[in-house]
């Protein structure tokens, strides 16, 4: 019965679990034919750090894509890795929250086992031996920043393992035009205001120039033995108010007659056959 | 940032695809008393330049550094290992690593991953038995030694000069000079190479480390 | 149970009372029933020299050697159970391939020796294992840092020596060894004294035949370890025969 299968997959009762890989065969198939499947794509975010007098700020978009399309307009990017330690993701969403949480399960047991606070080097090392491991098949662009027994610290990592220790950095498809603000605008030895003034500069010119990020800045200040978040910091792209009422009074379409129509109850399969096929 | 691999988007610029190439110049030179290392400071992504003052100049042991050009990750990587595997054996010997051993590492590396890796590498050093030594292992796992060595998308243009400027016996002071103008010519012509170049001067009483600024840079007849 | 052991030596896991490990001493004892194996330091090199005890005049000769190579700039001899030696060596060949492969450059002599003792020594700590009844002398030269002559006994410990001898007659080889002016003589020299001090430890009355082995490595050698070519081997055994005659002649004169 047609319907009763209808019913039966809004309901969910015999919905088969984990995941479906029926549709796997189909697509190799249309690649063979020529269609251009889909490629896997990487950031549009905007997620920058900079390095200020008494510790890191660490900022970020909170824009989440798929495709054209904006799925989370107020997501979270910046990720905790430990207690002094905080890692900002662009890329797919799910290899940075996972590498970033994996990571910060095993700086916990670190933690745990050393009983000494971690430092960031040794997450710095987790996710670049991670990454490299698989080849930049991971697309995880990171921005670690924290402040450990030597200081406060900085690194970039990218998809494919390599890293980089600068005073001030960008990632993600915005990075372009947050690296113009800091370069424009970085100082030696800024001050806590300045430095979050800077990276809030920089996000915004990220979500304002930068088609993959958008709505808020997120800004996570951490000092020796504090961190504070701001969650938002500021709201960049404000949603703007609907101008217009747009329902209508029942009656506003006109029908002619209904006497063709049929009722949707009225369509009932009687008879079923099922063809052996092999 | 995206959620899953399978949205159809617009494609990714190679800038933010693309694996990360040091497309440098790179450089090291042994004199009586040691090596004196050269390099220039950018780390580009197609065409975006991801760092304008990195520093090639990576420590392996005391007193050995390698020089590294090709893909940011791999050599990273590669300078990790070597590092453990001299770390491993300083403790089993109880003496410090030779820079032969370090270089023979190194090729082991590059010779045994030589299908996964893109990594050319010069690695120099100080060791009591043969002072200061110079390496070279380029693309496919080869190892070499040589008095001055050159790497890097930016050693084609100078390999003329330097084959024509290089004199046995050189001082301190005229490896500096060598290695300094050498690299600053390679950067002169190579796009990918720029930046500022960060020398080092590497004896049996440790490693000396200068910077010129990408504003002082030595000039030639084009001021 | 009744003697020695009184229980304690069955195993090797077990201290007796007194803080001794029994099958450990077992072992040491099984080495010096063994034929003397001596080794020598010089300025130039290191040279070891065999007393391989014949208990049958049917084996062929050249049989169960002593003298082994390790690896090409490392040379051992060993006293004991042949058995266990052969295991030895074995591992011993083994760790060195492993440097060579995980460094690439030949394994120092300290480092094998202190692998080899490791090895050794966990034989010495379970009750299921039995310590090897295996003393090893291992020698090495080069350029750089000179000879090297080291022992590792059954229980695992590793010494370095100037002159070494392991096996029944080697307090009679030590103070022969003791006598020579060790840091001064070359391997040539050498080679004449080990077989001098083997002709003079060996017991004729208790074991008639033996064959001397003698090989080397140093400077003469350009750091390969070989065994003595046949013209300085026969030099050394003539001069080795020589003085013991001359000795013989000197007991009967008085």
């Amino acid at each position: 019965m047609v319907s009763l299968a209808v019913d039966n997959m809004l309901v969910g009762k015999d919905e088969p679990k984990g995941f479906l890989f029926e549709n796997c065969r189909r697509n190799a198939f249309m690649a063979k034919q020529g269609v251009t499947l889909p490629k896997a794509r990487s950031t549009g975010t905007t997620i920058v750090g900079v390095i200020f007098n008494e510790g890191v700020v660490l900022g970020a978009d909170t824009r989440a894509t798929g495709g054209s399309i904006v799925c989370d307009l107020n997501c979270e990017k910046i990720h905790y890795i430990a207690d002094n330690v905080y890692c900002c993701g662009a890329g797919t969403a799910a290899d940075t929250e996972f590498t970033t949480r994996m990571v910060s399960s095993k700086m916990e047991l670190l933690k745990l086992r050393t009983g000494r606070e971690g430092r960031v080097i040794s997450a710095l090392r987790m996710l670049k031996q991670y990454l490299f491991r698989y080849q930049g098949h991971v697309s995880a662009a990171l921005v670690l920043g924290g402040v450990d027994v030597t200081g406060p610290a900085l690194y970039t990592v990218y998809p494919h393992g390599s890293t980089d220790k600068l005073p001030y950095v960008t990632m993600g498809s915005g990075s372009l035009a947050a690296m113009s603000v800091f370069e424009d605008g970085y100082k030696v030895g800024m001050n806590e205001e300045e430095a979050k003034k800077l990276v809030r500069d920089a996000i915004r010119a990220g979500i304002v120039n930068d088609l993959g990020s958008g709505s808020n800045v997120d800004i996570t200040v951490i000092k020796q033995g504090s961190v504070q978040q701001f969650r938002p910091y500021e709201v960049i792209c404000k949603k703007s108010e609907r101008q217009g009422d747009y329902t209508f009074p029942a009656g506003t379409t006109a029908v002619k007659s209904s006497h063709d129509m049929v009722p949707f109850s009225a369509l009932r399969v009687t008879d079923e056959e099922v063809m052996e096929i092999s | 940032m995206s959620l899953c691999q399978n949205d159809i988007a617009y494609d990714a610029p190679e800038w933010l695809t693309g694996e990360h190439m040091t497309g440098t110049t790179i450089m090291a030179v042994e004199f009586a008393d040691g090596v004196v290392f050269g390099a220039d400071s950018r780390t580009s992504t197609g065409t975006y330049v991801a760092n304008r003052v990195t520093d090639k100049l990576t420590q392996v042991s005391d007193k050995i550094y390698c020089c590294r050009s090709g893909s940011a990750a791999d050599t990273q990587a590669i300078a990790d290992y070597v590092k453990l595997y001299l770390d491993l054996q300083e403790n089993e010997t109880n003496e410090d690593p030779t820079v032969e051993v370090a270089s023979r590492v190194f090729q082991m590396l590059c010779y045994q991953n030589r299908d996964m890796l893109s990594a050319s590498i010069i690695c120099a050093g100080w060791d009591k038995n043969k002072g200061g030594q110079v390496y070279c292992l380029p693309l496919g796992g080869m190892c070499v030694r040589m008095p001055f060595a050159i790497g890097g998308s930016g050693s084609t243009y100078i390999y003329g000069h330097c084959d024509n400027t290089y004199k046995e016996g050189m001082t301190e002071e005229q490896c500096l000079k060598f290695v300094a103008d050498a690299v600053a010519l390679a950067m002169h012509r190579d796009g990918s190479s720029g930046g500022m170049i960060r020398l080092a001067v590497l004896t049996k009483d440790g490693c000396k480390r200068l910077n010129i600024p990408g504003n002082q840079l030595p000039t030639f007849w084009s001021k | 149970m009744s003697s020695i052991g009184s229980g304690y030596d069955l195993s090797a896991g077990q201290f007796s009372p007194d803080g001794r490990v029994f099958q450990v001493e077992y072992a040491i004892k099984a080495v010096e029933n063994s034929g003397s194996v001596i080794a020598l330091r010089g300025k130039d090199g290191v040279v070891f020299g065999v007393e391989k005890i014949i208990t049958s005049k049917l084996y062929e000769e050249g049989s169960n050697r002593r003298v082994h190579s390790i690896d090409t700039h490392i040379g051992a001899a060993v006293a004991g159970l042949l058995s266990d030696a052969r295991a030895v060596i074995n591992r011993a060949r083994d760790e060195s391939a492993n440097y060579r492969d995980t460094y690439q450059v030949p394994i120092p002599l300290k480092s094998l020796t202190e692998r080899l003792g490791k090895y050794m020594h966990y034989f010495t700590v379970y009750g299921h294992l039995r310590p090897f009844g295996v003393s090893i002398l291992l020698g090495t030269w080069d350029e750089t840092n000179g000879p090297k002559l080291m022992e590792i006994d059954p229980s695992g410990t590793a010494r370095g020596f100037y002159g070494c001898a392991v096996g029944k007659g080697k307090q009679n080889a030590k103070t022969e060894i003791e006598k020579l002016d060790l840091s001064n003589m070359t391997c040539k020299e050498l080679v004449k004294e080990v077989a001098k001090v083997i002709y003079s430890v060996h017991d004729e009355v208790k074991d008639k035949h033996f064959e001397l082995e003698l090989s080397w490595i140093g400077k003469e050698t350009g750091g390969t370890h070989q065994i003595v070519p046949q013209d300085i081997f026969n030099e050394a055994k003539t001069y080795a025969e020589e003085a013991l005659n001359d000795s013989d002649d000197e007991d009967t004169d008085m």
